[in-house]
């Protein structure tokens, strides 16, 4: 499997020297939501506690940067860790109302529903940040406004996020923190019985999840050139987020990664031979017609079946 | 049942092409037509359960998030090929027809649709109650296992119960068609707001289902009277945060285990 | 199953054709070859029924000029459109303009919502691909790219635009209220703007209300009630709006939501002299006039709206009616219809696809009679945009929209106030 893993790894690296600039840019958003899908990973698939609220962070990332780029001329390579941070606050916020109140399942889903929406509702009626017509960023170029003539650049970048979540992820599945977050989407009562602090490791995932999720924020300011509160808080974005880890495998550290790769392709694939002519929408009933399939053959998500086959053979 | 149905909206979506489809090519008002349009909904509720949702009962429960999400693309998308883009609306006798209580202004059609809606939710409420079928459903509902050793078929009583759920969508969006414009894609907004009204009701609980649906409604007219109007929609999510800290049983059901 | 229903004698004779072509091969350089556009448009999700209209514009524009003998300082090189969806959102537009470059697209329009066309620029500006927006209002998004040029933090502006900025539509829904109400011979006071809250409706609300308070035109926007884009119901809105005894009614709509608040405001009896638009959709098209019926008798809304003072511009809307089964040829398919024809103008004088050599072409251009309803010649100025590009004043006579502002565009007299019911 590590074999695998660092011989995929070199292709990825090697691969803008000979494929085209669309190809990249497929690959810059599988591994964007490979980012994304691994930072929610912590809280919504380690720990089990289902956020599908995940937007609000984006946003509040996405708009800080903006912000500070667009007022204050703060360089976005700064002004992303000050999103990440904003975001984590929020995260804190919702984690601790809902982790200290009790609230699973689907209710901490409607919790997380609930904020993003609230953050979205602000966002349309706060004059300041550009209202419902959100913020434009002027395309320059100039790497030190986060921005690049050059694609490959914003590969390298998105791949290197991806990389370092999942670095992040790795580390945590290794230290008791992750022993812990699995303990409790098993069964908190038990863990929580043995004298664990099962709300302080629950609050920490959703602290990381958040402020990695808000940091990546940035990138998608950056790399879309504009903000509505609508796209970067709207319910759509969640879900996006969601997915990918989940047809993947919650809670396994490739199953982001793994759900991208299958996900964001089928997408193109079905946009690009469903998507002619007269017949507008078939393409998403094809898509949403595997997505079915996927739940229905892939009931425990992509990796943990790829692993068995794997061992198998081995 | 616990089945977060992310296709709900979408459903009723459907219910009102049906309707709308009774009406236009068969003349049939949609105040006759939704029984025709709840009828049609409880059978793709029953093959969504039987042949979906079934099917994963024992792999994790974001999987079903995920199927149902699957579903509703599948829906929004169908019945943009199948009806189009445009906004459509379902004209019907009563479509403009108001009266005037002294100083109150009384909109007809919502009238009846309320009326019909609450006939509806009795009709419900005693089967849920008063027949064997309906108490096997309360039983699966809170405790399967339960059910299951007194020797119900769980999975048939879980399939109708999806059934009863959907074809009451499509009744819903048959009954809404003469005064609420469809698109396709109207059905997410559909889904958050009956998720919200269930959840400040109460889950499992159908005068908290009704309750909630009316308590919503005032909260965000008071708002938008009260605040700016804009801010209409933020009234329905505060109140939705404090029901679910505060009391996230809902105001009448029942804490689930 | 096409070469199944062929005859048996236009089998022969396509098959002799194609023979002959292959045995009499035209020198290189002098074959007819094809320029690819790339036509990205939200054809699938909340907009699906504009994002149509745009690509069956679009496609028809490239069909006109292909039947007409394409470009001919090109040889005759036809127009190929490579069409693209954004699904509404513009991470998908990104892609989708990448994947259209890809698949040789020398040339691009679009993508009508304006967070995704500003996703579709860097792509442009990187690629050095000419990009002519067809629709989309929002000012920053062309004022940008110029502003970065002029700094010199990028060589070339390769995004121009053919359409109203959100500030032009401001401007010209007040002063065209202000004519209107003059010709008319009546002096309304109170105006109250009600608006969908999304990134349509709040820009078209403020521009409108800034341009007013500029103008200072003999009325005033006594309020501005916003309501949610998702709206179900809008009682309380138009009660509110009909304590505040307004003369004219200014309203921003969705399609969905100007159903339901024409409903509501007959519903509640709302006297007014006349609903008069600052620019909206939903009260002008074939589907939501057929549904509104006597509702939206009356109305006007200041729209972009094609001139059909030219005889041209009526030709095309015929032919759009029949081939999109029975839809107005308006707006969205007339600006998307425009922008193909302004590039095989731009195309026929650039001589060459270099895109230096279009962006040069671009910047000269000056068509004299363009389709839609304009202020004057089809130009480009400093910061790529049509200074001309202009909304009319539409009414709805006859079950019908007709251009009835400014006069000379005017194909009927226009009926204000509305008559009493």
């Amino acid at each position: 499997m590590r074999w695998a893993a660092l011989a995929a790894l070199g292709v990825l690296i090697a691969l803008p020297a000979v494929v085209g600039s669309y190809t990249l840019t497929v690959l810059i958003f599988v591994f964007f939501y490979a980012y994304l899908g691994q930072a929610w990973n912590i809280v919504g698939g380690y720990a089990g506690q289902l956020s599908v609220g995940h937007a609000a962070f984006v946003g509040i990332g996405a708009y800080t940067a903006a912000m500070l780029s667009l007022g204050a001329g703060l360089t976005p390579w700064l002004g992303m860790f000050v999103g990440g941070a904003l975001s984590a606050a929020l995260g804190a916020v919702i984690g601790y109302l809902g982790f200290r109140f009790g609230l699973r399942g689907f209710y901490f889903v409607l919790l997380t529903v609930a904020f993003a929406e609230i953050c979205r509702i602000v966002a349309l009626n706060t004059e300041a940040i550009g209202g419902a017509q959100g913020l434009y960023i002027t395309f320059t170029g100039n790497p030190r406004q986060f921005q690049f003539p050059d694609n490959r650049a914003y590969y390298y970048i998105a791949l290197g996020l991806m990389l370092a979540a999942t670095a992040v992820v790795w580390t945590i599945e290794r230290k008791r923190f992750g022993i812990y977050l699995t303990a409790i989407r098993e069964d908190e009562d038990a863990c929580q019985a043995l004298g664990v602090d099962t709300f302080k490791y629950k609050m920490l995932a959703m602290v990381v999840s958040s402020f990695l999720t808000g940091v990546g924020g940035t990138f998608y300011a950056f790399y879309l050139f504009s903000l509505q509160p609508n796209t970067v808080f709207g319910i759509p974005l969640s879900v996006e987020i969601v997915i990918r880890p989940i047809v993947g495998g919650a809670g396994t550290l490739g199953g982001p990664i793994l759900g991208s790769f299958i996900l964001s392709p089928l997408a193109e694939l079905s946009r690009f031979y469903f998507a002619r002519g007269g017949w507008s929408g078939a393409h998403l009933i094809v898509y949403g017609g595997l997505l079915i399939l996927v739940v229905l053959f892939l009931p425990q998500g992509a990796y943990p079946y790829l692993r068995r086959l794997l061992a198998r053979r081995a | 049942m616990r089945v977060i149905n992310f296709a709900h909206g979408d459903m009723m979506v459907w219910g009102m092409y049906l309707a709308w489809l009774l009406a236009t090519r068969l003349g049939i008002d949609p105040y006759l037509g939704f029984v025709g349009c709840a009828a049609a909904l409880f059978v793709v509720g029953l093959v969504v359960q039987r042949g979906l949702v079934d099917r994963i009962v024992d792999a994790p429960h974001e999987m079903q998030i995920l199927l149902m999400l699957g579903v509703a693309l599948v829906l929004e998308n169908g019945a943009l090929l199948a009806f189009g883009p445009e906004p459509q609306r379902v004209r019907s006798a009563l479509t403009l027809s108001t009266f005037w209580l002294g100083p109150l202004f009384v909109d007809v059609a919502r009238l009846v649709t309320f009326a019909v809606a609450v006939a509806l939710s009795l009709a419900l409420y005693l089967f849920l109650f008063g027949t064997d079928l309906g108490r096997t459903i309360r039983a699966a509902a809170d405790n399967a296992y339960g059910a299951l050793v007194i020797g119900a078929d769980v999975r048939r009583v879980y399939a109708v119960a999806f059934g009863i759920g959907a074809a009451c969508v499509g009744a819903a969006g048959a009954l809404v068609s003469p005064f609420l414009p469809f698109q396709p894609s109207a059905g997410l907004a559909a889904s958050v707001t009956s998720f919200n009204i269930v959840i400040i009701g109460g889950m499992g609980s159908l005068l908290g289902a009704f309750v909630g649906g009316l308590l919503v409604s005032v909260a965000e007219s008071l708002g938008a009277v009260f605040l700016a109007p804009s801010l209409k929609e933020l009234v329905s999510f505060s109140l939705l945060i404090l029901i679910l800290l505060f009391r996230p049983a809902g105001l009448f059901g029942r804490r689930a285990g | 199953m096409a070469i199944l229903s062929l005859g048996r004698r236009a089998f022969l004779r396509t098959t002799v054709a194609g023979a002959a072509v292959a045995a009499f091969p035209l020198p290189l350089g002098a074959q007819p070859k094809s320029v690819k556009i790339g036509a990205v448009h939200p054809v699938t999700g909340a907009l699906a029924e504009i994002g149509q209209a745009c690509r069956l514009g679009a496609q028809m524009a490239a069909d006109a000029v292909n039947a007409a003998g394409g470009i001919t300082s090109l040889g005759g090189a036809r127009l190929e459109l490579v069409p693209g969806d954004t699904e509404n959102k513009p991470d998908v537009a990104r892609a989708e303009a990448e994947r259209v470059i890809s698949a040789g697209a020398q040339l691009l329009v679009g993508a009508f919502h304006s967070a995704q066309t500003a996703a579709m620029v860097p792509v442009a500006q990187q690629k050095r691909v000419p990009f002519l927006i067809d629709i989309s209002a929002a000012d920053p998004i062309t004022a940008n790219v110029a502003d970065s040029v002029k700094k010199g933090e990028q060589k070339v502006q390769y995004v121009y635009r053919n359409f109203p900025t959100s500030r032009v539509f401001g401007q010209r829904a007040a002063q065209f209220m202000a004519e209107i109400f003059k010709e008319a011979g009546v002096q309304p006071k109170r105006v109250v703007l009600i608006y969908t809250n999304d990134l349509f409706g709040q820009t078209q609300a403020r521009q409108f209300q800034a341009a007013v308070k500029e103008r200072n035109p003999g009325f005033e926007i006594v309020e501005a009630i916003p309501y949610p884009e998702a709206a179900t119901d809008l009682a309380t809105e138009v009660s509110k709006l009909k304590s505040l005894r307004p003369d004219v009614i200014a309203p921003v709509t969705r399609a969905t939501t100007a159903i339901l608040l024409l409903q509501e405001l007959a519903k509640q009896r709302v006297e007014a002299l006349g609903i008069v638009s600052p620019g909206t959709p939903g009260l002008y098209e074939a589907g939501q006039i057929a549904q509104l019926k006597e509702l939206v008798e009356y109305v006007m809304d200041s729209v972009p709206w094609p001139n059909f003072k030219n005889p041209r511009t009526q030709k095309v809307a015929e032919e759009y009616v029949k081939r999109s089964g029975g839809k107005t040829f308006d707006t969205n398919s007339g600006y998307s219809y425009e922008a193909i024809l302004v590039l095989a103008d731009v195309l026929e004088r650039a001589k060459s696809t270099e895109p230096e050599a279009v962006v040069d072409a671009l910047k000269k251009t000056s068509i004299k009679n363009p389709l839609m309803v304009a202020a004057g010649p089809l130009t480009f100025n400093e910061t790529g945009d049509n200074p001309n590009a202009s909304p009319a004043m539409i009414q709805i006579l006859g079950q019908k929209p007709v251009v009835v502002w400014p006069r000379d565009a005017a194909a009927q007299k226009l009926v204000f106030p509305r008559p009493k019911r």
